[in-house]
């Protein structure tokens, strides 16, 4: 019951919100937060009421029995961490909208439908009703950005629409196929599981899934979407774009190729790991030439989530463990630093970073905020995202010094990048447009203490994290380096 | 229950860093002052108990655990450790940072509050980062100290907010450190695989046991880490930018604490570049090359910042050269002295600039040894000590036991030893210059400066020290484990004739008008042999044109504002994705172009055209009139009559 | 050619004729005097066919037929005299009902 809860509470709860401004001002902004701290809540009865064993909860519905169809949801920490995750940010999305009124209704409703077909996502293991969910995911996204969204947001929301949902076909053929010529038709992942495809079946299927989750990741040459829909999209949509949509992606190549494939992806592994390493310094070094913040982080975003695949593909321990911490990791600060960076849009009206500058002097506050992130970034020790970075970076030496070496590089660049970001926006003397910046309120405030101590207390004890990620990398490891544990 | 007091003693400046940084109480200019301060020196307050103790004996080696992880066979044990390195390491730099952060109280008084803040905050989080690094039992929590000594580092250097060219130092050194810190990460990572743990006591057992190929990689990668942080060659360059920073960055973190980072790493690590010839050569080659470059290139600068960032880069080299030749603990001995010396050159180098009115030209630098006459004669100690004047320095007694472990490695180590024995007398031409210079005097009499003592205090504690040091070479020496090398008289009277050789060389520097001269036109010596021109032009432009070629000439558009026009041809750079998009929209066309011009809606047009001519030519028949319709009946009726006629036949 | 076959003959004449007549002239007054006589072609035939079996029933048609004509001619006069009005007599000018 927890479990789909999680489905239905945003789900309807967007429905409700519609109505919510009858009640009173700004009320369809608390009960958007309403929705979302229930939701948070039952899943941490959920997790805390879970069992031991492979699976926290395991929910099974009938639903088509004569198709093979029913509604299969389980979690484990991983799922639990992205739930958990879904529902913050949809928090912290509030907050950051306060300022919109355009619909305002509508918007929060969609917010609501996003992160419910998000945690459909998360949550399910009948193939059909993941694809489902995978598809009905671009709906409000296409819709936030596409509405709410700046300048060029009607053709940004195609381009992501189109992407997405071609890049999809190749997931729903492979369901298709995999659902209807199973001996006995269903859609239930571990019964396909089972199944004795020969290997180069398995290829092609995995390459079907593995584009529409390429896609979504985004990982080059998949990745053009992206930038334009992070620098069109509202502030919100920037961050449950970067936060949970792109996590979507990484879930799904860590949970199903290894259930369902795991001779394709070990053939397939070294051109993954190759394809995530031309990653992230295709994506590094394209964040160092843009002028618009925005669109650099956007590249970051494509950087960082190259390593979560070259994580997955590594198929060790350590590797796994990396891109499970590296997905909570970014989905922290990449939200964080879009936030900062909204607001710094909204204030001043421009995100291009030659007319930005000195906010050390005019606002300490986001000034520091910034910094903080800015070490996030860069992978500093004591962060999140350098425990998922050297975890990858280890277990990449266990496979093959090459890639290793690429994800090493990743460390030198990310400076450059993030130095070029804080260097335009926080030194310097303030520019024309940030000479009076009004500093960060407490409304925008709270979210980035709640991110930053989150990145921190993961970088400094990550234990808690691995401990909670350990059952979902032991499910997807395959014998791929040396010393292997 | 000691091994949790150690856990303590990074921990005052932690806290004051929180409370500086996120400021949640709102503080004064003096309460600024104050929380820095106290948590600047607690670490010395914590730390000296349990070091006396340690020397005295009373107490051992001990390891305090942090927490621990598993991954399954890996285990992950994060600890903090009390042993001859550490003791010796953090009670320099808790002694060196209580110094300079006193010091910095009277030196950034005038700066604003929020400021005062930022400063303080980052200088105590280096604190905390740099104790992390010196008393770290594993990797981690080494590498943890390490990293964030170079976040610290960044934004102390570009401090001056207003200042691009103290920016684009803070840039430089922090790229060029991190080039190091990815080698040392792969290094350190590469023992934990060996080694299953990252207890630095597993790790360097795992690493002698590696098998040959491994292991000495294994080595130079530590080695790269150890070269980027204290900037030997090939990293050296952006040390002397990073000058750009206030005085007492330069005197904490680019002479006394972090630079020599790499020398501690090596210290630490020392079994492991010890085991391989090879490596330990290379060590010694490059601390020797640099002591060499550092001191000529030292020789020839104008400024006096500059002149002792190139001198710390000398000394680390000696450190190195100590290192190969398998002598970590002469190694120690002379990081311990140097940070002595060194902050208080750096420290005294300031006042006296500020006296000279702020300048930091050694030539502008005349008369301020009457303007400020004890932090000139803290100078001077401090020259001296730098120069290694012979017996009553302590600089002295510790380049000479690197000068005899040298000497003692066997002829290639005799070869080096006469190269680092042209560097130590090339030190004192430098060393002394500035003192020439601030002796002479001034074109117009300088006003004497209030000598605060805030500022003196530390100043004059240092230069004590750095005469008295000298009898804390041996012991230093030989708690580390090592033996005082002693390689006959004839080698210390060429290593004091080298100090002297020294003094009389700058004199003849400072006062000859030919060398003057020579110095000025010295330009190429003074960049550094333009080593930063090098690297501009081989790394950094090419990639710069990568980004740029890859961005897209029209990425320097306006972007973020709404006039951009969305092409997806070049332009916006990104070849990779445009060309999937570009593929995308080819493929469309090409698919749906057949299909372009309906065939079937043609057809259907092209009948309906004709079902209209049929139309048009039927209504011929519908004149309206009588008498047409009467012949159709007749016509029909005939038609009738005939068929009925023809019925009849059959 | 016995007389039944002549007087046939005759009266489908006269019906051709008459036929002939309201294809052929313009005039509404004429088409009318046609009409009669295509009128009177059947009647002759009713009449001949009925001498020549000798019933009565045949002049009790023409009798009809008579009366019939009588009240076209009637009716027909007064709609001519409407049309007259509109066309001025010309049967071709009443085209309304053109496609």
């Amino acid at each position: 019951m927890g479990l789909s809860l999680q489905i239905l509470l945003p789900f309807f709860g967007g429905l409700a919100v519609l109505f919510a401004p009858r009640f009173g001002r700004d009320m369809e902004r608390w009960g958007t937060v309403a929705v979302m701290a229930l939701t948070l809540v039952v899943l941490l009865y959920s997790v805390v009421n879970g069992d031991s064993g492979r699976w926290l909860a395991f929910t099974r519905i009938d639903w088509a029995p004569s198709f093979g169809i029913q509604v299969l949801l389980a979690m484990d920490g991983l799922s639990a961490a992205m739930l958990a995750i879904s529902a913050g940010l949809g928090i912290v999305c509030v907050f950051v909208s306060w300022h919109v009124t355009h619909r305002s209704a509508m918007y929060h409703a969609v917010i609501c439908w996003t992160i419910a077909t998000a945690n459909g996502v998360f949550l399910s293991f009948d193939l059909l009703v993941f694809a489902f969910f995978w598809e009905l995911m671009i709906v409000p996204a296409f819709l936030l950005i596409g509405l709410w969204g700046h300048g060029q947001r009607e053709s940004a929301a195609m381009k992501f629409l189109v992407f997405n949902a071609v890049a999809g076909l190749g997931l729903l053929a492979a369901v298709f196929w995999m659902g209807a010529t199973a001996p006995e038709i269903t859609f239930d992942a571990f019964v396909l599981a089972e199944s004795d495809y020969a290997t180069w079946v398995q290829v092609l299927l995995l390459l079907g899934f593995a584009l529409a989750f390429m896609v979504k990741l985004p990982v080059p040459p998949f990745h053009a979407w992206l930038p334009d829909a992070h620098t069109q999209a509202p502030t919100a949509g920037s961050i449950l774009l970067a936060g949970l949509l792109l996590k979507t992606g990484a879930y799904g190549l860590f949970r199903f190729p290894p259930l369902l494939f795991p001779d394709g992806l070990m053939a397939l592994a070294p051109y993954g790991m190759a394809l995530g390493a031309f990653g992230v310094l295709y994506g590094a070094i394209l964040a160092c030439g843009q002028f618009d913040a925005k669109r650099l982080i956007a590249y970051t975003s494509i950087s960082h989530m190259s390593i979560v695949l070259m994580g997955v593909c590594g198929g060790v321990h350590f590797a796994l463990a990396g891109a499970g911490v590296e997905m909570v990791a970014h989905a922290f600060s990449s939200s964080a630093l879009f936030l900062l960076i909204g607001a710094l849009q909204q204030r001043t009206g421009t995100r291009d970073l030659r007319d930005l500058g000195g906010l050390q002097k005019t606002a300490p506050a986001f000034a520091t905020s910034f910094a903080v992130f800015f070490a996030a970034a860069l992978a500093m020790p004591g962060t999140a995202n350098f425990l998922g970075e050297a975890l990858v970076i280890t277990g990449m030496f266990q496979v093959n010094w090459a890639f290793a070496a690429i994800a090493l590089l990743s460390l030198i660049v990310s400076v450059l990048y993030a130095t070029r970001l804080i260097g335009a926006i926080v030194f310097g003397k303030p520019k024309a447009a940030t000479a009076t910046f009004e500093d960060l309120k407490p409304h925008e405030l709270w979210p980035i203490i709640a991110l930053g101590a989150g990145t921190l207390f993961f970088g400094l004890f990550p234990q808690t994290l691995v401990g909670w990620l350990r059952p979902a990398v032991d499910a997807a490891l395959l014998p791929l380096g040396v010393g292997a544990p | 229950m000691l091994a949790y007091f150690l856990l303590l003693v990074p921990l005052p400046p932690l806290g004051g860093f929180l409370l500086l940084a996120l400021d949640p109480y709102r503080l004064e200019r003096r309460a600024v002052m104050a929380v820095a301060l106290a948590a600047g020196i607690a670490p010395l307050v914590l730390f000296l108990p349990v070091a006396l103790g340690y020397f005295a004996g009373s107490i051992g080696d001990t390891i305090a655990p942090a927490f621990t992880l598993n991954f399954g066979q890996f285990e992950v044990a994060l600890a903090m450790q009390l042993d001859a390195l550490s003791a010796i390491a953090a009670l320099t730099v808790t002694v060196v940072a209580s110094c300079v952060m006193i010091y910095a109280a009277d030196y950034m008084a005038s700066a604003r509050v929020a400021d005062l803040r930022r400063f303080f905050a980052l200088m105590n989080l280096f604190l905390a980062g740099m104790l992390s690094v010196v008393m770290a039992a594993d990797s981690i929590v080494f590498f943890l100290g390490w990293e964030l000594m170079g976040l610290c580092s960044f934004f102390l250097i570009s401090y001056n907010m207003n200042s691009p060219r103290a920016f684009a130092a803070g840039r430089k050194a922090f790229v060029m450190t991190r080039i190091a810190d990815a080698a040392l990460l792969a290094g350190l990572l590469l023992l934990f695989l060996e080694a299953t743990s990252v207890r630095i006591a597993d790790l360097i057992p795992a690493g002698l046991a590696a098998p040959e190929q491994r292991a000495v990689v294994i080595a130079v990668l530590l080695l790269v880490g150890a070269l980027g942080k204290s900037a030997q060659l090939p990293f050296q360059t952006w040390l002397p930018t990073a000058m750009a920073g206030p005085t007492p960055v330069s005197a904490l973190l680019h002479s006394a604490t972090m630079v020599a980072a790499g020398a501690i790493l090596l210290i630490r690590f020392a079994p492991l570049i010890e085991a391989h010839p090879g490596v330990a050569a290379a060590t010694a080659i490059a601390g020797v090359a640099t002591a060499v470059f550092g001191a000529l290139c030292a020789v020839a600068q104008t400024d006096i910042k500059r002149l002792l960032a190139y001198s710390s880069i000398s000394q680390i080299g000696f450190m190195l050269l100590a290192v190969g030749m398998g002598a970590p603990g002469v190694a120690m001995a002379h990081f311990v002295v140097h940070a002595l010396f060194k902050s208080l050159l750096f420290m005294s180098a300031g006042v006296l600039s500020h006296a000279s009115g702020g300048t930091t030209e050694i030539r502008r630098l005349r008369g301020s040894a009457y303007a400020a006459p004890i932090s000139f004669a803290t100078y001077v100690v401090g020259a001296a000590a730098l120069a290694g004047f012979p017996i009553l320095s302590a600089g002295w007694w510790s380049k000479e036991a690197v000068l005899g472990a040298a000497v003692m490695a066997g002829p290639f180590g005799q070869f080096l030893w006469l190269v680092a024995l042209g560097s130590a007398a090339l030190t004192g031409v430098y060393a002394y210059r500035p003192v020439w210079s601030a002796l002479r005097s001034p074109v117009e009499p300088l006003p004497a400066i209030k000598e605060n003592w805030l500022a003196v205090g530390p100043l004059i504690f240092l230069a004590t020290a750095s005469v008295l040091g000298s009898f804390l070479v041996g012991p230093i020496v030989r708690t580390m484990g090592g033996t005082v090398p002693h390689a006959g008289l004839g080698v210390e009277v060429m290593g004091a004739l080298a100090a002297i050789a020294g003094l009389i060389g700058s004199v003849v520097v400072s006062f000859s008008p030919v060398w003057s001269a020579r110095i000025k036109r010295a330009r190429r010596l003074r960049a550094g042999m333009q080593m930063d021109a090098i690297y501009y032009a081989f790394l950094v432009r090419p990639y710069r044109r990568v980004v740029h070629k890859l961005s897209g000439r029209n990425a320097r558009k306006d972007t973020s504002h709404e006039a951009e026009t969305d092409r997806t041809d070049g332009g916006m750079g990104d070849p990779v994705g445009t060309a999937t998009v570009n593929l995308g929209l080819w493929l469309a066309r090409v698919v749906t172009a057949p299909f372009v011009p309906d065939r079937f809606d043609l057809v259907t047009m092209r009948s309906t055209r004709e079902v209209r001519r049929a139309g048009v030519w039927a209504r011929r028949l519908q004149t309206g009139r009588l008498r047409t319709y009467v012949m159709a009946i007749a016509f029909g009726l005939g038609v009738l009559v005939i068929l009925g006629w023809g019925m009849t036949w059959g | 050619m016995t007389p039944l076959n002549i007087l046939l003959v005759l009266s489908a004449g006269l019906f051709f004729a008459g036929l002939f007549g309201v294809a052929a002239r313009r005039t509404i007054l004429m088409q009318l005097i046609s009409l009669e006589i295509m009128l009177s072609g059947p009647a002759l035939g009713f009449v001949a066919v009925g001498a020549y079996h000798g019933s009565v029933e045949g002049t009790g048609m023409f009798l009809m037929v008579l009366g019939l004509a009588a009240a076209e001619v009637a009716l027909g006069l007064a709609i001519y005299l409407h049309m007259r009005r509109a066309t001025g007599g010309d049967s071709d000018l009443a085209h309304r009902l053109r496609g």
